[in-house]
């Protein structure tokens, strides 16, 4: 039997401008998938994500989220974004609060939660990303590395349906990489839902349960990451992939 | 040798301290409650319009907003405060000169807060919002938690530079007739021919200024660690 749909793009198009950057793209994330999205860059993977919790409006097209169209008029973001956590490639940790500071602010200013409460789950958090240890230092006082593994316990503390991930690693110092890929496999072990935007092609191949690779703003392929890397049918995809694979 | 006690005599003088104290203390207590009110306004109303120059998307109102405070800023304050006093009469607004002077200096201090803070934000990375949205807070939430902190925190030098500078310029509000510190310091000077009262207005604008100088560092110092 298929697991439920948690995340489903549904003709997503977005302009800017006379920019076309999404010209109509459909996938879907099932409960406890993780899957990877791939491409040149330019080709709208981050435009694509950034829609999934409508950071960005798409110019046309749905984004259903757990059966509802969360692209209609009246649905309160807000309350949606909470179940719907995002990593950004540049981190954006808030450099004013602590490291603990950064993972339960939601938590207290969203959730209402009290400062014990919101603590304790952040603390759990930590743990799950080896941070706890960093709770008082704040966020220029740490690695690259453990930046990300923060921004990544910052969405995990709502406890999201689905995690978003915005090339996670690209902005590390080579070294630091798989600190972070090593803290998002246990996630995905633990059965966390995620679509990873990723340049990382062992990590897409090894972890993923499909890949979407995406090229001008489509979506040109949409397979398991056996058969996509395989890549017998698809010049670009073939192009893309060997330019990748053969820097490893 | 004699030089220091006649310096005290002329500059310092006890009897004249006596008589004139009463009268340069109790329009120093209107001062700095008029002064106090108007950082209070210029402060939060230049915060507002810059968050919502921030959050508009709309043209006009930025234009508004970048107007406003380009030409309070272009203003002397003596003009605006000349103007507002004595022109509102002629289309039949009557106003008083504590009126006038808080209205004007909180309007011109606001133009300037709105500016550094503006600064303040516009440094940010648009990703802080963005982080912040993501976790579902209202953009209220976010401004509050996560970008204004930022933004004041990098603002603050100037921000006290403008509230120093404020203070000072309420001393403009005895042209129009407002009872404030320096302009009574200085009539009751020239009553008595010696310059004491002015000595102790210079003491009552330490007093002001000295505690924001001391706050603003000690912010400073709070946060600056990170
Ligand atoms: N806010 C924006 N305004 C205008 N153009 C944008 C904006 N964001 C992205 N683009 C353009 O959209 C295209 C796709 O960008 P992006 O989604 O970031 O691609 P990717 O993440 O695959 O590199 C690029 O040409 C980029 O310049
Ligand atoms: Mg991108």
């Amino acid at each position: 039997m298929q697991k439920r749909i948690i995340l489903e793009a549904v003709g997503i198009r977005k302009d800017y401008g006379a920019l076309q950057v999404l010209k109509g793209v459909d996938f879907r994330v099932r409960e406890g998938e993780l899957v990877s999205i791939i491409g040149p860059s330019g080709s709208g993977k981050s435009s694509m994500l950034r829609c999934c919790n409508l950071l960005e409006r798409p110019t046309a097209g749905q984004i259903v989220f757990d059966g509802i169209d969360i692209t209609r008029e009246g649905v309160n973001i807000n309350h949606v974004r909470q179940n719907i956590g995002m990593v950004f490639q540049q981190f954006n940790l808030y450099p004013h609060l602590t490291v603990l500071g950064n993972v339960t602010l939601a938590l207290r200013c969203v959730k209402k939660l009290s400062r014990a409460e919101a603590s304790e789950i952040g603390m759990a958090a930590l743990a799950q990303v080896d941070m706890a240890g960093k709770r008082d230092a704040y966020p220029n006082q740490l690695s690259g590395g453990q930046k990300q593994r923060v921004g990544i316990a910052r969405a995990v503390a709502l406890h999201p349906q689905i995690i978003l991930f915005d090339e996670p690693t690209s902005a590390l110092d080579p070294e630091l990489v798989s600190s972070v890929l090593g803290v998002m496999r246990k996630l995905r072990e633990a059965g966390m839902t995620m679509l990873v935007v990723t340049h990382e092609m062992g990590f897409a191949k090894e972890v993923s349960d499909r890949v979407i690779f995406m090229d001008g703003g489509v979506v040109a392929a949409n397979d398991t990451p056996e058969r996509i890397f395989a890549a017998q049918d698809n010049e670009r995809m073939q192009s893309f992939l060997s330019r990748f694979l053969n820097e490893k | 040798m004699d030089a220091t006690p006649s310096l005290i005599h002329t500059f310092f003088n006890p009897d004249i301290l006596a008589k004139t104290a009463p009268i340069v203390l109790a329009s120093a207590g209107q001062t700095v409650l008029l002064g106090f009110l108007i950082i209070v306004c210029g402060i939060g109303l230049g915060i507002l319009l810059a968050s919502l120059r921030y959050y508009t998307r709309r043209r006009t109102v930025t234009a508004l907003i970048v107007g406003y405070v380009d030409v309070l800023r272009a203003l002397p304050p003596l003009v605006l405060l000349i103007v507002v006093y004595f022109a509102l009469p002629y289309v039949n607004v009557s106003i008083d000169a504590t009126l006038a002077t808080f209205l004007c200096l909180s309007a011109i201090l606001s133009a300037f807060i709105e500016e550094c803070v503006w600064s303040g934000i516009a440094a940010l990375a648009q990703g802080q919002m963005e982080a912040a949205r993501s976790t579902g807070m209202t953009w209220s939430a976010a401004m509050r938690h996560v970008v204004l902190p930022q933004a004041l925190k990098i603002a603050l030098p100037q921000i006290t530079n403008r509230c120093i500078a404020t203070i000072k310029n309420t001393a403009l509000g005895s042209v129009i007739g407002f009872n404030e510190v320096l302009g009574s310091a200085q009539a009751a000077s020239s009553d008595f021919a010696n310059p004491t009262p002015l000595t102790l207005s210079a003491l009552v604008y330490i007093a002001m200024i000295l505690p924001f100088v001391l706050f603003s560092r000690y912010l400073e110092h709070r946060t600056g660690s990170h």
